[in-house]
């Protein structure tokens, strides 16, 4: 019988789920999401594709030439990446909302600018 | 002494030239290595030492042979591997499961993954893999490497 | 009473809510059940061949994906066997911070487990408040690992993240909340007619069968053995942390909802005393990527139960064999005692009774087997047979 007393006050009450394409709840600090490398510090090492265990991360070619591709598509958002990085090159972003109806438009790439 | 040596010496003292090896790795683990025809003997006088929990049974394929480890726990506490080695072409070992029945599906899985009989067991029909699996391939088995069992699967589809 | 003839049921397979899509052949007696034959593997991934091609840093996140529910219980039990080759121990902050993520996710897992008995029996009010308040300990969880469900919290020689100072109050709140209403949902449950009439007596297993058919984790304890990894073999900083094992001598599905509401409330203490007294100092050591020859067998108190991992390394960075076994395999020839002799209308929650989720089961095919004539049933019909059961108690 305890659970009716509850049930009618929360008639009552604001809804507990949130309107959610329209109403959005920002992640927490320190939340995994997309990894995105600053080129900039990158030395091309290959370091984070080897590391990683979905295979989302291709290499091409070395050193500062190096261009970076990641596939969201396969990512596991794990963070493994960002922590083997020697150079600090690789930051986890806020999104969460990768979904899309191309698996071309889920490939990021990355390349030093001289 | 602690537990772990109590034990061991008692495993040495019944099974005796049975047993090739046994070490305790650290607190609470013991790996005991016996020969085939020991198996049935030594579940007995474990289960009856107070092992009667099996946690779980692996197969590993090693070059000379299939590994069996049946591992089984004391009040929970301390794990037991108790290790023995089958031939590879034509595995056959007698079941356990009219001693511990808790065994029924681990000797199934074992069954499906290396192709190990277990005489005397009720129903060793597949558990995991599906029913159109060809026979006398195991998939844990270091010879089907997975590109090999990849295009087995494929294989099977274009036939449909 | 019996018909005289027996009719065989087939349970499953596939259903998109299921977590393990699992097939049951029930033979029935009239509307008794005389024999259960399971049948697993519609999930099977391959995922312990996968291992053998992985880095042992690779892995970890192979083993966190073996279920999604209990993926710190996988990946502490993969990291303390990989630990135990190596011969290094994590820190102790670390082994306290797996201990306080562990514990939460043993809050999450049970009350999720809670608010799908509530469903299965009907009782859908309950499961939505239920879900809700589970929102709270998921919140700690993305809080404290940067996920919801997936925390990659472990890794080789200590954890990944430290919980910092600022986020104590927080978690600390979250706690006092959940523990208030985990004491109101027992009150719920304790006096709520529906439920003793749906789970007092049903799915009835001894502790001698528990203990033969080698039963693990909540649904040993509600048969009253007091069996606990954390306790009987203890890892990362269980040794150090008092709690109590929650048991039960009810048997039956009633007393597996209270050993899980108990060990929720047993968890936050846990967590609360984790808190409290985790020690200063480093989260993680270096360990090398090449792992030498040898073996190690790992245990876990997953919140279904023991989890047991073993491998074994051949001196390279990848291991020569990984065997995982979840407690829901352990539990099965348990669940297929327990389900004989029982009502068919009682199969669902028996079947949730030792969580694998069975959350809904959309079809059912009876065949008679002397005519062989063979009628579906669909979810909305089937529950209407159950409802009709249930009216005439």
């Amino acid at each position: 019988m305890a659970i009716i007393v509850e049930a009618i006050k929360h008639l009552f009450k604001r809804p507990a789920t949130l309107r959610y394409p329209f109403e959005k709840e920002a992640p927490p600090k320190g939340f995994r999401g997309r990894p995105i490398w600053d080129m900039h510090r990158c030395v091309g090492c290959g370091l984070c594709s080897r590391m990683c265990p979905s295979g989302a991360i291709e290499m091409i070619g070395r050193g500062h030439e190096a261009r970076i591709k990641h596939y969201v598509d396969r990512c596991l958002f794990c963070g493994q990446c960002s922590e083997s990085c020697p150079r600090n090159a690789i930051r986890l972003m806020n999104d969460f909302e990768h979904a899309s109806y191309s698996r071309d438009s889920m490939i990021y790439e990355y390349k030093r600018e001289s | 002494m602690r537990r772990e040596d109590k034990i061991v010496a008692e495993i040495r003292e019944r099974l005796k030239e049975k047993i090739i090896t046994v070490e305790v790795p650290r607190e609470r683990r013991i790996f005991a290595y016996i020969k085939l025809e020991a198996l049935k003997e030594s579940i007995k006088f474990l289960k009856d030492m107070g092992f009667k929990h099996l946690s779980t049974i692996t197969g590993v394929d090693m070059e000379d042979g299939i590994e069996l480890i049946y591992h089984l726990a004391l009040d929970g506490s301390i794990e037991l591997s108790l290790r023995l080695k089958v031939q590879k072409d034509d595995p056959r070992v007698p079941t356990i499961t009219d001693i511990i029945p808790g065994a029924v599906l681990y000797e199934r899985e074992v069954h499906d993954m290396f192709g190990v009989n277990f005489e005397g067991h009720p129903d060793l029909s597949p558990l995991i893999l599906p029913e159109k699996w060809p026979r006398n391939i195991y998939p844990l088995r270091k010879k089907y490497a997975l590109e090999r069992l990849r295009n087995l699967i494929f294989k099977e589809e274009d036939i449909e | 009473m019996s018909y005289g003839s027996t009719i065989k049921v087939p349970f499953g397979p596939q259903h998109p809510a299921l977590k393990e899509p699992e097939h049951f052949l029930f033979k029935i007696d009239g509307d008794i059940i005389v024999n259960v034959k399971p049948r697993i593997g519609y999930n099977h991934r391959g995922i312990e061949k996968a291992f053998e091609r992985r880095t042992y840093i690779q892995n970890i996140y192979l083993a966190e994906r073996i279920c999604g529910i209990c993926s710190d219980a996988h990946t502490t039990c993969y990291v303390q066997a990989i630990e135990d080759l190596l011969g290094v121990e994590a820190p102790p902050r670390a082994r306290y911070i797996r201990v306080i993520v562990a514990e939460l996710e043993r809050i999450h897992s049970h009350s999720l487990w809670l608010g799908i008995a509530a469903h299965e029996i009907g009782f859908d009010t309950l499961f939505m408040h239920l879900w809700r308040d589970r929102e709270a300990v998921m919140d700690i969880l993305e809080l404290i690992s940067g996920n919801r469900v997936h925390y990659a919290m472990n890794t080789i020689g200590g954890v990944r993240r430290d919980i910092v100072s600022e986020t104590i109050p927080k978690v600390i709140g979250s706690l006092d909340f959940l523990e208030k209403r985990t004491k109101y949902y027992m009150k719920v449950l304790r006096s709520e007619p529906t439920v003793l009439k749906r789970t007092v007596d049903i799915g009835v297993l001894k502790p001698e069968d528990a203990v033969e058919l080698c039963a693990v984790g909540p649904t040993l304890r509600a048969s009253g053995v007091k069996n606990d990894v954390r306790r009987d073999d203890p890892y990362a900083a269980y040794d150090e942390i008092p709690f109590n094992i929650v048991t039960d001598d009810g048997c039956d599905v009633f007393s597996r909802i209270l050993v899980r509401c108990g060990e929720i409330l047993e968890s936050i203490n846990m967590i609360r005393y984790a808190l409290d007294h985790m020690p200063s100092g480093m989260l993680r050591v270096r360990v090398p990527m090449v792992v030498k020859p040898g073996e190690a067998v790992s245990r876990v108190e997953a919140p279904r139960g023991e989890l047991i991992h073993y491998v074994k390394s051949n001196g390279s960075t990848r291991p020569e064999r990984y065997k995982v076994r979840s407690p829901t395999l352990a539990n099965i020839p348990a669940l297929c005692k327990m389900l004989i002799g029982q009502h068919v209308a009682d199969i669902p929650i028996i079947l949730a009774g030792i969580d694998p989720c069975f959350a809904c089961m959309d079809r059912l095919v009876f065949v008679d087997v002397k005519t062989n004539k063979k009628k579906a049933l669909d979810f909305e019909s089937f529950r209407k047979i159950v409802r009709k059961r249930h009216e005439l108690l």
